[in-house]
């Protein structure tokens, strides 16, 4: 049984005092320029560690940098290349649920099947404390996509703000061995703060302003596909920066490359790349095979949200919502599972009222004047076509049964 | 920018005139695109099927250098359909009747002619335009470039104030500036004509106020602008330069020119981060550092002051051009000890009025401030122009067209048009040096329509030579329905293909700035 | 691992975008937009991202070169600013400051700017000082 506590907020800064001996203690910091970003702790007595707002980007960087070096080479004499081995221990404090589910899903990109050394040589030296959204923010949908607000695993500790104090739940053995090695500063939970953190919860889920449908997005794509004027709209406005892949937390691709720093020695260089960047599959010889632009962004948003779904049981985006409005074609993933959620309902339906006006009509059930003024109808209302004719006295409801009957055999 | 960037998110009708602004400026494209969606208006003149034009309500195509005729007509249209701004006009204009005489003396159709547009076009645009409550004008170097440059600002300011589009937020005229702080190099009197904050060498109080600040006395002889140094400098009798951070062998039109007079110069120093093609012409070349190693503001478009605070420390000998300058100002017997570049924004804010407020400390709290800015409770400026202009009252100066110097003709029978693209910049020393941007773009190409690729027989990625009375370069074609027949589209930004070989020097009489944006050229396969 | 975030505005157009640098070791390792920023908001456009890399170029000029035979050959620092001052210091005294030409830049800060104008106009007693801005 993992361990439950309480933390007064009074003792969680010697808490963390303790915890930065020995280990590099990152923590989301407000900066003079209004900014929150997670940083390392210097000095805990003068910097505002603030917990009370999403930091502006996720802590992919400090266990997967934008750039490094992977390995540095000499070739003067043979060739001799070295890499940085140990990574510093590290707590990273603070984390939301969704920073921590995404991290989550690097593990499986970078240490399910071969092992990626640098990914894992931080990751196995970093403990994560997350701390659980009591009031979900704007851009917020991490419900949608089952990665918070609360998370059930995956954190060493995972704190609530229960006021004046810490709900504390270790996930791992890794998490009890802190409250193990400081327990001066942890008590033991009660009823009340059980019941208070319970309730927290709920409200929490139900905090949600803005509405992603991911899951019904995911069953439209299976079962109808994306429209390919929702690809051409997107095409259209994306300019291709990569600003959604390198703020995205779960985004991991990269490209390498080697900068030398004299005829014989250099560095080999891992950087951020993008699915949007039209060099990230273009060959040598200039074909390429994913282009023009819409293709890259069916790539992109089909990869996050059906192939990951399909693969995983959910989707690749963790809801962060750090993506949404920032694209600078205001096309961003809120923006994708909203136009297909409508467009294909919205298509759905209009083709089936076409084709059940021609079955009419090829029936004789039903004249072209009067078909064609029902669907107005039904363009201007939204009622069904079905119903106005019926309504009109044009068509009974057996006769309607009958023509959609034989519709069904067609198809 | 008389506006803030932000504001441009709340115009309800948005003229985009030469300005490729997705790729050359994305954070208004961003903005723009932004108004559109909330279902503001999008009027976009320009010769090519830019990413603007394809989402714009109404794309004006006009024909390259027709800018007046279009400014024009438009205005014409809304004169005739009183769609005028009279209190605006009386209240904060003057020599209005100069340009009403000036628009009824020439003829509509003559002029929807030159443009090539068809008139309902531009009625349409003319009529949103004036009946909006905000509109926004934003224009780039498709307007300086060119022979009539200056006529053709002063003819979007025209527009702007018949219709009354200055005083308001979200209302205004909106040069976009192309460098990063070409606004604050103009500010601080990097021109012959001004000391820093406009305060003109002519002016003989001025000229008294810097020499007792800087305890010297100071020159009265107006100086030399860019192209009579870079092109003529030799002629001018200059014989020696010192250019710190530009490349104009690779920026300059008619580079070959300048190559050759900076070649015949008795001596030459170059301070910048790499070893450009300017670099390599010099007799002393200093490494710089980079923006990453140094401390020091820029000013942006809209006037904000900002501060780049150093990240990391100067790569191997490299030092800040402060350093360098001060270093050479102290051999040379004047002395210019500042400890830090703090220190330098304090002399400039105690004799550059608009800079007045503008210190490091306060830049460290904020991003940034707009001049003009008095003093430090001041909180800076976010539009200018909102009681009065700079000048007093808005002054119109008509314009008839003027056309580009270099035309098409039977040796020469494309127009080029040269711009930026989006990973890209300028002669491409920065962009090119960085890897994922020059895997991006790796090298210059020309558009050409298919119809003109398959007249002249150019295949779709083929090498073409592209030829002017200047020079000749070599590039790669694409063909692409983005350029309409007769126009070829070309970047500068690759010094393999050095399009300012071809590019023509003649210049705005009074901004002096050269017609980088039309030429003639002829094209021909590469290897035929 | 850890990381400074040092604020900075970007070097390419004149947006001028706010953003951070992330600094680990004395070493840039990437960029962060800032979400504040009046004109960024969270978001910068693929030169801006990207905006680090130029800086370790392999071409990056690191120290100061001399013509020397018709060659440049790398030279200390104070060699080369003994040699321009000289230099300038002759042409300025036999053909007055008229004959010299100075180039700032629109790349360069409002500080480097200022200096250079004023090493123009006080040192080099010329207002042959202009930049690229009517380019």
């Amino acid at each position: 049984m993992l361990k439950k506590k309480i933390i007064k907020k009074d003792h969680l800064k010697p808490f963390l005092r303790k915890l930065s001996k020995g280990s590099d203690l990152i923590a989301p910091v407000r900066n003079g320029l209004g900014d929150v970003l997670y940083e390392k702790i210097h000095s805990i007595d003068h910097q505002e560690i603030d917990l009370s707002t999403q930091p502006q980007e996720s802590a992919k960087a400090f266990l997967f940098p934008q750039s490094e070096a992977l390995y540095t080479y000499d070739c003067s004499q043979g060739y001799r290349f070295s890499q940085e081995k140990d990574g510093r221990p590290t707590v990273l404090f603070g984390l939301r649920s969704c920073d921590i589910s995404a991290i989550l899903y690097m593990d499986v990109i970078f240490m399910r099947g071969p092992k990626d050394l640098h990914y894992v040589r931080r990751r196995e030296k970093t403990i994560i404390i997350g701390i659980g959204c009591n009031k979900p923010w704007e851009n917020c949908f991490c419900n949608a996509t089952k990665s918070g607000p609360f998370l059930e695993f995956g954190f060493d500790l995972q704190l609530t703000d229960l006021g004046d104090r810490y709900f504390v739940e270790s996930g791992r053995a890794r998490g009890d061995s802190l409250i193990d090695n400081w327990p001066q500063f942890f008590l033991p939970v009660t009823e009340e703060d059980e019941r208070l953190r319970y309730q927290l919860v709920l409200e929490a889920r139900s905090g949600f302003t803005r509405q992603v449908h991911v899951d019904s997005a995911f069953n439209r794509i299976k079962d109808v596909g994306v429209d390919a004027s929702i690809w051409e709209h997107l095409a259209t406005r994306c300019d291709g920066c990569g600003g959604c892949a390198y703020i995205c937390p779960t985004c991991t691709c990269f490209t390498i490359f080697d900068r030398p720093t004299s005829r014989d020695k250099g560095q080999r260089i891992r950087t951020w790349d993008s699915c949007t960047h039209l060099g990230f599959t273009e060959m040598a010889g200039g074909a390429n095979p994913v282009n023009p632009q819409r293709d890259r962004l069916k790539r992109r948003f089909l990869h996050k949200l059906y192939y990951d779904y399909l693969e995983f049981k959910r989707p690749s985006c963790v809801g962060c919502g750090r993506c949404l409005g920032i694209c600078f074609g205001g096309v961003d993933i809120g923006l994708f599972v909203e136009l297909v959620c409508s467009n294909s309902k919205k298509g759905r339906e209009e083709d089936s009222a076409n084709i059940l006006a021609k079955l009419l009509v090829e029936a004789g059930l039903v004249d072209q004047e009067e078909i064609e003024e029902a669907l107005a109808q039904r363009a201007k209302t939204g009622t069904p076509l079905g119903k106005i004719l019926v309504e009109k006295g044009l068509v009974t409801k057996g006769q309607l049964a009958e023509v959609l009957m034989e519709k069904v055999e067609k198809s | 920018m008389t506006n803030s960037i932000e504001e441009i998110a709340g115009s309800e009708v948005i003229f985009v005139i030469g300005s490729n602004t997705t790729e050359a400026h994305p954070q208004i494209a961003r903005r723009i695109i932004r108004a559109v969606d909330k279902g503001a208006t999008l009027i976009v003149a320009d010769p090519r099927d830019t990413a603007m034009a394809e989402i714009a309500d109404i794309h004006l195509k006009l024909n390259p250098g027709t800018d007046i005729p279009l400014l024009n007509a438009m205005m014409r249209v809304i004169l005739r359909e009183g769609l005028i701004d009279d209190a605006f006009i009386e209240m904060r204009t003057e020599n209005f009747n100069a340009l009403r005489d000036t628009l009824f003396a020439q003829d509509f159709d003559a002029l929807v002619e030159l443009t090539g547009i068809s008139p309902e076009l531009i009625k349409r645009a003319a009529r949103l335009y004036a009946s909006a409550q905000k509109a926004t004008i934003c224009y780039c170097l498709g307007i300086t470039q060119h022979v009539c440059g200056t006529a053709n600002v002063e003819s979007i300011a025209n527009l702007a104030m018949i219709t009354g589009h200055v005083e308001q937020d979200y209302t205004g005229v909106n040069p976009l500036r192309g460098q990063n702080n070409v606004q604050g190099a103009c500010d601080m009197g990097a021109l012959p004509g001004v000391f820093p904050g406009y305060q003109a060498v002519s002016d003989e109080k001025v000229r008294e106020k810097f020499a007792r600040a800087w305890k010297t006395d100071l020159p009265e002889a107006p100086g030399l602008t860019v192209m009579d140094m870079t092109h003529q400098g030799v002629r001018n009798g200059i014989k020696a330069m010192f250019i710190m951070g530009e490349n104009p062998v690779l920026s300059d039109p008619d580079s070959s020119a300048v190559e050759k007079n900076l070649s015949s110069l008795d001596f030459l120093a170059v301070a910048d981060i790499f070893l450009t093609e300017t670099a390599q012409l010099a007799d002393v070349v200093f490494p710089a550092a980079s923006f990453a190693e140094k401390t020091g503001t820029i000013t942006n478009s809209e006037r904000r002051v900002q501060l780049m605070q150093r990240a990391i420390e100067p790569l191997g000998e490299c030092r800040a051009d402060t350093e360098i300058i001060a270093a050479l100002s102290n051999l040379m017997g004047y002395p210019m000890n500042y400890q830090e570049p703090a220190e330098i924004m304090e002399e400039i804010a105690l004799l550059t009025p608009i800079y007045g407020g503008i210190y490091h400390d306060r830049l460290e709290r904020s991003w940034g401030i707009q001049w003009p800015c008095p003093n430090r409770e001041h909180p800076g400026t976010p539009y200018l122009h909102k009681y009065s202009f700079a000048r007093g009252r808005g002054r119109f100066v008509p314009a008839s067209h003027i056309p580009p110097k270099e035309l098409p003709d039977g040796d020469y029978p494309f127009m080029l048009i040269t711009g930026r693209t989006y990973h890209h910049y300028h002669t491409g020393g920065m962009t090119r040096a960085s890897e994922i941007l020059s895997r991006e773009e790796k090298e210059a190409f020309v558009e050409i329509n298919p119809q003109d690729a398959e007249r002249i027989r150019v295949r779709n990625g083929q090498l073409v030579r592209l030829r002017s009375r200047r020079g000749e370069i070599t590039v790669r074609a694409r063909a692409t329905k983005r350029v309409p027949e007769g126009i070829l589209y070309t970047t500068f930004h690759f010094a393999e293909s050095p399009v300012n070989r071809l590019t023509n020097p003649a210049r705005d009489p009074v901004a002096k700035c050269p017609e980088y944006k039309v030429c003639a050229v002829a094209v021909e396969p590469a290897d035929g | 691992m850890q990381m400074n975030h040092v604020p900075s505005v970007c070097c390419f157009c004149g947006c001028g975008c706010g953003f951070y640098f992330n600094v680990s070791d004395g070493r840039i390792t990437g960029i962060s937009p800032s979400r504040s920023h009046p004109v960024s908001r969270g978001n910068l456009c693929v030169k801006g991202w990207h905006a680090h890399e130029f800086v370790y170029s392999p071409n990056r000029l690191l120290h100061p070169l001399v013509r020397k035979n018709g060659r440049l050959v790398r030279a200390s620092w104070d060699e080369a600013l003994s040699r321009t001052a000289e230099a300038l210091r002759k042409v300025l005294e036999r053909e007055g400051g008229g004959a010299i030409g100075l180039l700032s830049s629109a790349k360069c800060t409002n500080e480097e700017n200022y200096l250079l104008q004023k090493l123009a106009r006080a040192v080099l007693k010329t207002n042959n000082v202009d930049h690229c801005a009517r380019l």
